[in-house]
């Protein structure tokens, strides 16, 4: 078991102090989100030249965001947590909040709109969601994010975030659980080494932290007290989402009192240079379409199966 | 670690109405099930009776559920007939006043449907008590702990998926092949005798076509019992119950007499399909696809088979919402046609586009959805004496509950009335904190003892049985042998019958049982009757039944790596039966070598067969494939048979 707790002097910010109890308050958890392409067959659509057209594709919330999502829903359950969801993006991007309300059940719904912040890098949109989670009006303890998204974007955002907020992080988690007295968060992350093998690393870090879920993540409820807490609560954010607007605060620029040199395009050090496709290499394997409406196909077949069983090329 | 005060082990009929009476109670309690969703596992034939006693109390399914006139049942039976069957003869009598018999209502029903309801009506009242329902759940396992003064023993249970809970008292609603059982040693398993195997498909028909057919009314529905050469021989028979907008057909034979001469169910239940009566029942307008020719370039091939599917989907959805008067004024009302005519030329549309563009063909044939399979206890051999062990209550088919004599068949109001019983038994152990054998066991026992099901379980119901002959008085005795035809004549005098009545009154029920439930009753009679007076009737079409592959191939079964059936000795002659009795032909026969095995060279030797020249006893053994298994349970006697883990096995959509 690694602790990591040296993080934050590296970064230079002051650890809050530990407390045993938390002073009658719940776990706080903000959860954050992306409007994603859905891609989909039958609602994604393409340019001629082979880019995304994104006037035409169904937007939904992102998979990976989803991930996050049930990782907020554990916390509600197996901790009671007050849990927010948010977002940085256009109008339309409440259907991505009404989503993910769907799956934690959540609490309150923000959505970071303005149009200062489009064209915003992954570090720009990391400042807009650090402000946000400052005034979500409550000292949030753990935030989740995604792995990624699936529309270009390079997995920096949730440790971008961690960083400004000056959260531990702990990226590729897998499962956690948080031991609320102690104030620690203990987290299984899935370490791929490439060319060698993938390990599953057991790490502890003491709240505020931001945990970035790893696509293989699996909510684990153990417990039959954790399962009919579950089924209440997904019953419970069925009632939520049928008046999602409710919950719902969308912020400007202004509200969040960002640094205008910090977001948006202004705020977006990152260059897109070019994009370019990688050519699909050609299948290496000989194959042969064959029918199975007749038995003499299904007989050629068959024997082609008892050949190599056989031995025989 | 968490404790509850109940937990119900099954989420059937059964183990929900438990949950919900518990809930009512104000008992905290806990419902494990290890289907997902809840249901997804159940079948029935079936029908839902309630009943009333004049001289005691049933609790029925309308008091456990007070909005059950809201419940998804199919439709009310409201005639009920036997038929005897020869060939294409068929001889039909009205048993329609012996199915009122004490009878408020009887519904047919889907059971995986109807369950899903039930679970959530009882999860939004445990709910209300800290209770609820866990679904995707296998209990493996239950330990026991001494608890003190008064023997209380609480337990422990140990599941696939969760951490270890306590329980002070246990519900088993685990079913035919309850494990619940067998962990505690309350009972062993029900020996082939006390055990029926039934096998069911599903049938889809349109909702008007059904009226018509059956003749019947929009709510109304008729129950149709078929009994003769359809059973090759065995000792059980065939049933065809009216659902909404499907069909219930199927066969219940005592599984000791497949045993005896084993045969594949399905090939059974596609025999019976073919039979006129049936098939006449079952027809309908099929559209067939063309072949897509092959030598269309690859897109022109996929647009033809996309654009075709389409349009049956259309046809589909249009056919029955045309042919069902609900499904017509609802869409009529939601706005999505101005009338009744404008569906029609729809309709008219898409199958001439069908035939025209796409070269459709419409030809007779039957529409199966879903292929089933489930033991059933036979109450009168499988009712467990002590429905108790330890903490523990049995009810339902776990407890071998079941009442069926002749024409009577009823199995979920039992379990119902079980469920009610067994909740009243822990409120008052939980009011004295209580919940040992002899406090809370002995009471439960007290309770079902009381019930009226109990003693139609135990004992033929005569009264049942004169309205069952009376309902004979019309057969005409005249075609008959002599034998018959004094039998028949005595039975349709009033006098006589009373006197029989006295007589049977005297025999005991093992006798009489004999008399019931002999090959004569079952096959012989019921030939005998539609040879004679039987009608003549004609296939309007003929259909082709599906392959147990096709049906196999449809059902929707998630697989475990994990094989929950073990076979104990393959070269048991039990488990050779199984490769003819397993209703998914899960069991193969495999050689092994020749002439090795003593058992082989003994049946060699009765067929005659040793020493001929090439001819060699063949040394077979069987093996399992358990990727298709249905957890009828029809192999568990001889196998080490548990219900697959959590979330895996078998998903009912009708049951």
């Amino acid at each position: 078991m690694h602790v990591i707790d040296n993080c934050k002097q590296r970064l230079k910010v002051s650890v809050p102090a530990p407390l045993i109890d938390m002073n009658g308050d719940t776990l706080n958890v903000a959860v954050m989100v992306k409007l994603e392409p859905d891609l989909s067959e039958g609602n994604v659509s393409y340019n001629p030249d082979g880019t995304l057209n994104r006037s035409q594709t169904k937007n939904i919330l992102g998979p990976h965001s989803a991930i996050a999502c049930r990782a907020g829903m554990y916390a509600k359950v197996c901790y009671d947590a007050w849990v927010a969801v948010c977002s940085m993006g256009p109008p339309t991007a409440e259907i991505a909040l009404r989503d993910a309300m769907g799956i934690c059940c959540a609490d309150e719904l923000h959505l970071y709109s303005d149009r200062i912040f489009a064209g915003a890098d992954t570090l720009a949109t990391a400042e807009t969601i650090k402000h946000g989670i400052m005034r979500m009006g409550r000292r949030i303890d753990l935030v989740f994010s995604g792995h990624r998204a699936v529309d270009g974007e390079t997995g920096q955002t949730g440790p971008q975030t961690a960083w400004k907020l000056g959260f531990n992080f702990i990226g590729n988690v897998v499962d956690y659980s948080v031991d609320v007295s102690r104030r620690m968060v203990r987290a299984r992350r899935r370490v791929d080494l490439p060319g060698l093998y993938t390990v599953l690393e057991d790490v502890e870090c003491p709240l505020p932290a931001l945990i970035a879920l790893d696509p293989g993540y699996r909510d684990n409820y153990r417990r039959v007290s954790e399962r009919l807490m579950y089924a209440r609560l997904e019953k419970e954010a069925r009632r939520r989402v049928a008046d999602y607007k409710n919950h719902l605060k969308v912020w400007s620029a202004k509200d969040l009192g960002v640094d205008l040199r910090y977001v948006g395009l202004a705020g977006s050090p990152t260059i897109v240079y070019k994009v370019e496709k990688i050519p699909k290499a050609k299948a290496s394997r000989r194959a042969r379409v064959v029918g199975s409406s007749s038995v003499e196909e299904l007989r050629e077949v068959g024997n082609l199966i008892l050949n190599i069983a056989l031995g025989e090329k | 670690m968490d404790v509850f005060d109940a937990v119900i082990v099954g989420g059937g009929s059964a183990g929900l109405a438990a949950l919900m009476e518990l809930s009512k109670l104000g008992i905290q309690a806990v419902l494990l099930e290890s289907g997902k969703p809840v249901g997804s596992k159940n079948v029935t034939g079936g029908i839902l009776y309630s009943k009333s006693y004049p001289d005691g109390k049933v609790y029925n399914v309308e008091d456990i559920y007070p909005d059950f006139a809201d419940a998804p049942v199919e439709r009310r039976i409201t005639r009920y007939y036997l038929n005897a069957l020869s060939g294409s003869k068929v001889y039909t009598i009205d048993l329609t006043e012996a199915h009122n018999y004490r009878t408020n209502f009887a519904y047919s029903v889907l059971m995986a449907r109807l369950n899903r309801w039930f679970a959530e009506r009882a999860g939004e009242e445990a709910a209300k008590v800290g209770g609820g329902i866990v679904d995707g759940v296998h209990v493996r396992d239950i330990v026991w702990m001494d608890d003190g003064a008064r023997g209380s023993r609480s337990s422990i249970i140990v599941t696939d998926e969760l951490e270890e809970f306590g329980a002070r008292a246990i519900i088993a609603a685990d079913g035919v092949n309850s494990e619940v059982a067998l962990i505690s040693g309350a009972r062993s398993k029900f020996k082939p005798e006390a055990l029926y195997q039934g096998v069911k498909c599903i049938v889809r028909l349109p909702e008007d076509v059904i009226d018509e057919r059956f003749d019947v009314d929009g709510d109304e529905g008729v129950a149709h019992l078929f009994a003769g050469d359809i059973s090759r021989g065995h000792n059980g028979g065939g049933f065809l119950y009216t659902n909404r907008d499907t069909l219930s057909v199927g066969l219940v034979y005592h599984l000791d007499s497949l045993l005896k001469s084993p045969i594949e169910p399905y090939q059974l239940l596609n025999e019976f399909l073919t039979i006129p009566v049936i098939t006449n029942s079952i027809v309908d307008e099929v559209p067939v696809p063309r072949e897509v020719d092959r030598n269309l370039p690859r897109e022109e091939q996929l647009r033809i088979r996309f654009g075709l599917s389409r349009l049956l989907k259309q046809y589909e959805e249009l056919r029955y919402t045309y042919y069902s008067k609900r499904a017509r004024l609802n869409a009529i009302r939601q706005g999505l046609y101005s009338s009744e005519e404008e569906i029609k030329a729809r309709l008219d549309d898409v199958r001439s586009r069908l035939e025209k563009e796409y070269g459709v063909q419409f030809t007779n044939d039957y529409v199966e959805l879903e292929y089933a399979c489930k033991l059933v206890p036979d109450g009168k051999r499988a009712m467990m004496d002590k429905p108790y062990r330890h903490n523990i209550l049995f009810i339902g088919d776990a407890a071998g509950k079941g009442i069926f004599v002749g024409t009577r068949i009823e199995g979920i109001n039992i379990g119902i009335d079980d469920a009610a019983r067994a909740a009243r038994a822990v409120a008052r152990a939980k009011e004295m904190n209580n919940f040992s054998e002899d406090y809370m066991g002995r009471y439960y026992a007290h309770l079902v003892e009381e019930s009226p099901y109990t003693d139609d379980i135990r004992r033929i119901d005569f009264e049942y049985m004169k309205i069952f002959v009376k309902a004979s008085r019309n057969i005409p005795t005249e075609p008959f042998p002599l034998f018959l035809r004094l039998a028949f004549m005595l039975i349709q005098k009033t006098t006589v019958q009373e006197l029989a009545a006295k007589i049977a009154r005297m025999m005991d029920q093992s006798t009489l049982l004999k008399i019931i439930e002999s090959n004569d009753a079952y096959v012989r009679i019921p030939m005998e009757v539609a040879e004679r007076i039987g009608i003549e009737v004609k296939p309007v079409a003929a259909i082709r039944p599906l392959s147990i592959d096709e049906r196999v191939a449809r059902m929707r079964i998630r697989e475990d790596e994990v094989p929950h059936i073990r076979i104990r000795d393959a070269r048991s002659r039990f488990i050779k039966a199984m490769v003819h009795l397993c209703p998914t032909k899960c069991y193969m026969m495999e050689v092994v070598g020749e002439g090795a095995g003593r058992g082989e060279g003994v049946r060699a030797k009765e067929e005659g067969k040793e020493g001929e020249k090439g001819v060699k006893a063949v040394v077979s053994s069987v093996i399992l494939q358990h990727e298709g298994c249905i957890e009828c349970g029809t192999c568990s006697l001889e196998t080490e048979w548990r219900h697959t883990r959590g979330e895996k096995g078998v998903v009912y959509e009708y049951g």
